[in-house]
């Protein structure tokens, strides 16, 4: 039977595209089971949400759409859940009698992507992760790569140094209050649960280490008020904002020190350069590098340049060159949003 | 006696307010069931009745739970105890005080007055006789100089009640 044929086509379609995380359990009726990650998140900390679910049609497909249903999921509540099934089957129904198993997944793909942010409060201090109507500023939020349980990252890094010092005192000083005596064991188990490097989840009390949470602290780090960290963090931000800055930032850290060495002479000529005006006092410190960027030919930016002024470059910079510019995307939009096209000739203001 | 042990009365963070503002608020949209906040302007101490559950042993009576709030909270956890008469419960002392995992050794940041008060009524609606602890007078008696429950190193060795 012809059609037989292109349902089993359609079916091996689909497997090419979605590789292991497609498990075909049947071709024909095609009956397949497809593990979902938003695309968005390509870094697994910025990660929020998975599903698993079914698809499984009957002989009267494609004339009869396929029954979807949810195997599992992460980080969705029951009322996401629902909207992302009927997301789905609202897409089948728009495809009456088309071979529609691709588009399916498909669908289910991208609305898992839009979903990918936590839902609700924060467990520990109780107010919205993300914020409603985008006016009101929220918090960082992460999540903790052990579990997927989702907090501001100001709470759980505060709920981690927390746990720190109290297993400190207790192993400082054994409470002389005891109802019952616990014998040595006993002991030792209290001790062991809770050690240096280790915290539980507030939610399901799974153990989890310094690097389940590693990747907020540059988070918390911006919100803080030490006013000169916040600003060299914006400025790293920007640079990995542009892939290819970081090629160019390494570029003008050699052109820079060739400055250096020359007493700051290099060749100039005109041209047309566009700088960031967030922070003028430091653009107009490097103006010096501006001569660089000239020599260099090319149109370039003010925060690579001021990164190759290695004194206001944070010493971390090595740990944020593991992806940060995905981790705070509010930011860098922000950031963006004030570029401005400056003309070289009237010098960095 | 148990009330108000000096070493919980340092005022609240500012971030324990803000929690506590929180969860008084959310109480007040979605109480649990069988329990009854009464409104005072102390944030740092809840005054909560509870009901019995009704088709248990303690159906039809009413108890006081008295919660104090420490500077961290919810880091640290609450000091939860009956305001005497506490009911007969092989896990209550009758000064007041709980024997219950989670309002120590087992406290979450992630927990509330609400899912507390929660635990309470199911531990005590899953009780069959009503009874004190067996060492409940050695117990009392060693608190008498007004010692917080949670000063007690507890031993949790039943987990059926």
């Amino acid at each position: 039977m012809a059609e037989e044929e292109e349902v089993k086509m359609e079916v091996e379609a689909v497997q090419s595209v979605y590789g292991d995380d497609c498990v075909i359990i049947e071709s024909y009726p095609p009956y397949l089971h497809l593990h979902i990650k938003p695309r968005t998140a390509d870094v697994s900390s910025q990660q929020f949400v998975e599903a698993a679910i079914g698809i499984r049609a009957s002989s009267q497909y494609p004339k009869e759409p396929p029954l979807v249903y949810l195997i599992d999921s992460k980080g969705l509540d029951e009322q996401r859940q629902t909207l992302l099934l009927s997301n789905i089957r609202d897409k089948a129904c728009e495809l009456p009698s088309c071979f529609m198993l691709v588009a399916l997944c498909e669908e289910a793909v991208e609305r898992l992507s839009a979903m990918n942010h936590p839902d609700g409060d924060c467990p520990l201090c109780l107010y919205p992760l993300v914020s409603e109507d985008d006016q009101t500023e929220r918090l960082p939020f992460m999540k903790l790569m052990s579990c997927f349980h989702c907090f501001h990252s100001e709470c759980i890094i505060r709920w981690w140094n927390w746990l720190q010092i109290e297993n400190k005192n207790n192993a400082k000083n054994v409470s002389s209050a005891t109802l019952h005596l616990r014998n040595g064991g006993d002991q030792q188990d209290r001790n062991g649960a809770v050690e240096e490097s280790m915290g539980n989840c507030p939610v399901c009390r799974k153990v989890f280490h310094a690097k389940d949470f590693e990747h907020g602290l540059d988070l918390v780090g911006s919100h803080s008020s030490q006013l000169n960290a916040e600003k060299t963090e914006i400025k790293v931000d920007e640079i990995f904002l542009h892939s290819d800055l970081e090629n160019m930032r390494q570029k003008f850290e050699a052109i820079s020190k060739l400055q250096q060495e020359n007493c700051g002479l290099i060749g100039s000529k005109s041209e047309q350069v566009v700088l960031p005006s967030i922070n003028p006092q430091n653009t107009f410190a490097s103006s010096e590098q501006t001569s660089a960027e000239e020599t260099s030919g090319q149109s370039q930016n003010g925060a690579a340049a001021n990164s190759s002024s290695s004194s206001t470059r944070p010493t971390t910079s090595k740990h944020w060159n593991s992806g940060t510019r995905r981790q705070r995307p509010q930011n860098s939009r922000k950031h963006v949003k004030q570029w401005v096209r400056k003309d070289i000739g009237g010098g960095a203001d | 006696m148990t009330s108000s042990s000096a070493h919980s009365r340092k005022a609240l963070s500012k971030i324990a307010c803000n929690r506590l503002q929180k969860e008084l608020v959310e109480w007040q949209v979605n109480p649990p069931a069988g329990f009854k906040h009464k409104v005072t302007d102390n944030l740092q101490r809840w005054i909560i009745e509870v009901n019995g559950a009704p088709g248990t042993i303690y159906a039809n009576e009413t108890y006081q739970l008295q919660v104090d709030f420490p500077e961290h909270y919810p880091m640290e956890a609450p000091q939860v105890i009956f305001i005497p008469p506490a009911p007969l419960h092989p896990h209550i002392y009758s000064n007041g005080h709980i024997c219950l995992d989670i309002l120590y050794d087992s406290w979450s940041p992630a927990m509330t007055v609400s899912s507390i008060c929660i635990s309470i009524l199911s531990m005590l609606s899953s009780a069959t006789v009503k009874q004190r602890p067996t060492d409940n007078d050695r117990y009392v008696k060693n608190c008498q100089n007004g010692r917080s429950p949670k000063e007690t190193r507890w031993w949790f060795h039943d987990d059926k009640v």
